[in-house]
């Protein structure tokens, strides 16, 4: 699906800060930021990833994504346990721009509290209308 | 604010045809083109154009010029010559800096002052305010001249291209009356990313008629040059160790606070605004200078972070900072009490609660002027 010019994933999950969550077959949840963030960022040169083991809580910020220009905080999409990291970003935060809901991912979580976190969140089809009434 | 309300330069067709426009102070300005990083390596590498149309000039003429601009600067244009150009900040009396500003001479009774756009009409009135008793005159063109800058280790062989005379005559720091594109032009050997350059100054062209002004503009990209937008002229400026105005100092910074004391003479011939708070403050000793900081773990400093000793105890703050993109690492300018200014001091800056470790280094430039900067190896 597009937006004007952005990308927007079928089957995921949205935040109004513009981070997605994807549900991955073996019960984790993949997390990262949207075309819509990394558009609005620009050409990324640095990503703090967050802490594996530690414990987060839905809309936490636990990382931030940076271009040259702007510090973007990262609020995690659910809450959990961090059980990995894209470490592959340390070296190419580029992949964020390039391919934000597949080799930009930033981290899997353990959810503890699924269902009740995604009730909080977008699916694809509301995440589209409302990226139209987002100013850009 | 919608971008089409908001003031343009000469080059605003160009911009919103191309680039990413922001508001940036009330002008409609680009933040880069194709990408910061692409413009930044444009400039360090070969050559790269601004729009600074934005910025402030102002002829001053008249028998006291020079005692009048020698009085508001802390610098001495005494010892000037002819097409001469000095950099200078101008001082409130309590010492806190006006602005910082680049004066050309060009004869005894006429000089160009160029400063920046965030302060332009605050200078213009403080200078107009001030001249009461001096027989000179002020006018403030900054409309009808255009200032386009021409930055880079190519910059010369791309602006030849365009212009009658010979650019290799025209000496660092010194201005010059040039014809660029069949017009008549001034354009000064300077700039703001710590590279060979030109800004060039196109009279007679407004906002409302800035065909000159673009035609200049699209030749120098005709003949090679990369237009670059706000993004790499502040992380150009930052690697070079060059202070912004409102970041790194303000009307609450003493010069020598700054690091800027290489550009007060206080024992110049008359009275200048600021000398007597200057000279205290040199007689005291500051409380807190502008040190140079590079990262050595991951994080990129910012504008505004904390800065911490060794005991994790807040002595400062970042006033700009960010990664560089030539060097590979995040680098900062700061303030901090002078005790920790010695090169090599290990120090903390405070990135989202974790304090992360780096070093005061050489700032100005913060990179190796053997391989970068117009004193590179040629």
């Amino acid at each position: 699906m597009m937006t004007d010019e952005y990308k927007i994933a079928e089957g995921l999950y949205y935040t109004k800060e513009h981070e997605w969550a994807k549900k991955l077959d073996d019960g984790m949840v993949a997390v990262g930021i949207d075309d819509y963030a990394q558009a609005q960022l620009h050409e990324v040169v640095y990503v703090e990833l967050p802490v594996v083991d530690s414990e987060i809580s839905q809309a936490e910020a636990v990382g931030a994504v940076e271009s040259v220009k702007a510090v973007s905080d990262f609020y995690c999409p659910v809450s959990g346990k961090v059980v990995e990291v894209n470490m592959s970003l340390l070296d190419s935060p580029e992949q964020i721009n390039n391919d934000p809901y597949g080799e930009g991912w930033i981290a899997k979580i353990e959810p503890s509290n699924l269902e009740a976190d995604l009730g909080k969140l977008m699916d694809a089809a509301a995440y589209a209308e409302y990226l139209k009434t987002v100013s850009h | 604010m919608d971008i089409k309300d908001l003031k343009k330069t000469h080059i605003y067709e160009y911009h919103v045809a191309h680039g990413n426009v922001v508001d940036f102070g009330g002008y409609a300005m680009p933040v880069w083109y194709e990408g910061i990083k692409a413009e930044h390596a444009a400039v360090r590498d070969a050559c790269g154009i601004f729009d600074t149309c934005h910025m402030g000039r102002t002829w001053a003429t008249g028998p006291d010029v020079e005692r009048f601009l020698n009085y508001m600067i802390t610098n001495d244009l005494s010892k000037l010559e002819p097409n001469g150009g000095l950099y200078s900040v101008m001082c409130k009396p309590t010492g806190g800096i006006i602005d910082d500003l680049i004066l050309y001479k060009i004869n005894d009774e006429k000089y160009w002052v160029v400063y920046n756009s965030s302060t332009r009409d605050k200078d213009f009135k403080w200078l107009k305010k001030n001249s009461k008793d001096f027989d000179v005159k002020l006018k403030d063109v900054s409309d009808e001249v255009a200032m386009i800058a021409v930055q880079g280790p190519k910059a010369e062989e791309v602006m030849q291209k365009i212009t009658e005379q010979d650019l290799s005559k025209v000496g660092r720091f010194t201005i010059a009356d040039l014809t660029v594109c069949g017009y008549e032009v001034m354009a000064a050997r300077t700039g703001y990313t710590g590279e060979d350059g030109f800004e060039i100054y196109v009279p007679d062209t407004t906002p409302e008629n800035p065909e000159k002004a673009l035609k200049v503009w699209n030749d120098l990209i005709a003949a090679g040059a990369v237009p670059c937008g706000l993004g790499a002229r502040d992380s150009l400026r930052l690697e070079a160790g060059l202070w912004l105005y409102g970041n790194d100092m303000d009307e609450s910074i003493n010069p020598l606070e700054a690091g800027l004391g290489w550009t007060v003479k206080l024992e110049k011939e008359g009275y200048f605004i600021g000398q007597r708070a200057i000279q205290k403050m040199k007689d005291e000793g500051a409380k807190k200078v502008l040190i140079g900081f590079k990262m050595e773990d991951r994080g990129i400093p910012r504008h505004g972070y904390p800065i911490l000793n060794m005991e994790e105890q807040e002595i400062g703050v970042v006033t700009s900072g960010g990664l560089s993109p030539t060097l590979g690492y995040g680098i900062a300018l700061a303030y901090v009490p002078p005790e920790y200014k010695k090169r090599g001091t290990e120090l903390y800056i405070q990135i989202r609660d974790k304090p992360v470790k780096g070093k005061v280094v050489k700032h100005r430039p913060f990179y190796d002027e053997s391989v970068y900067g117009w004193k590179r190896d040629k």
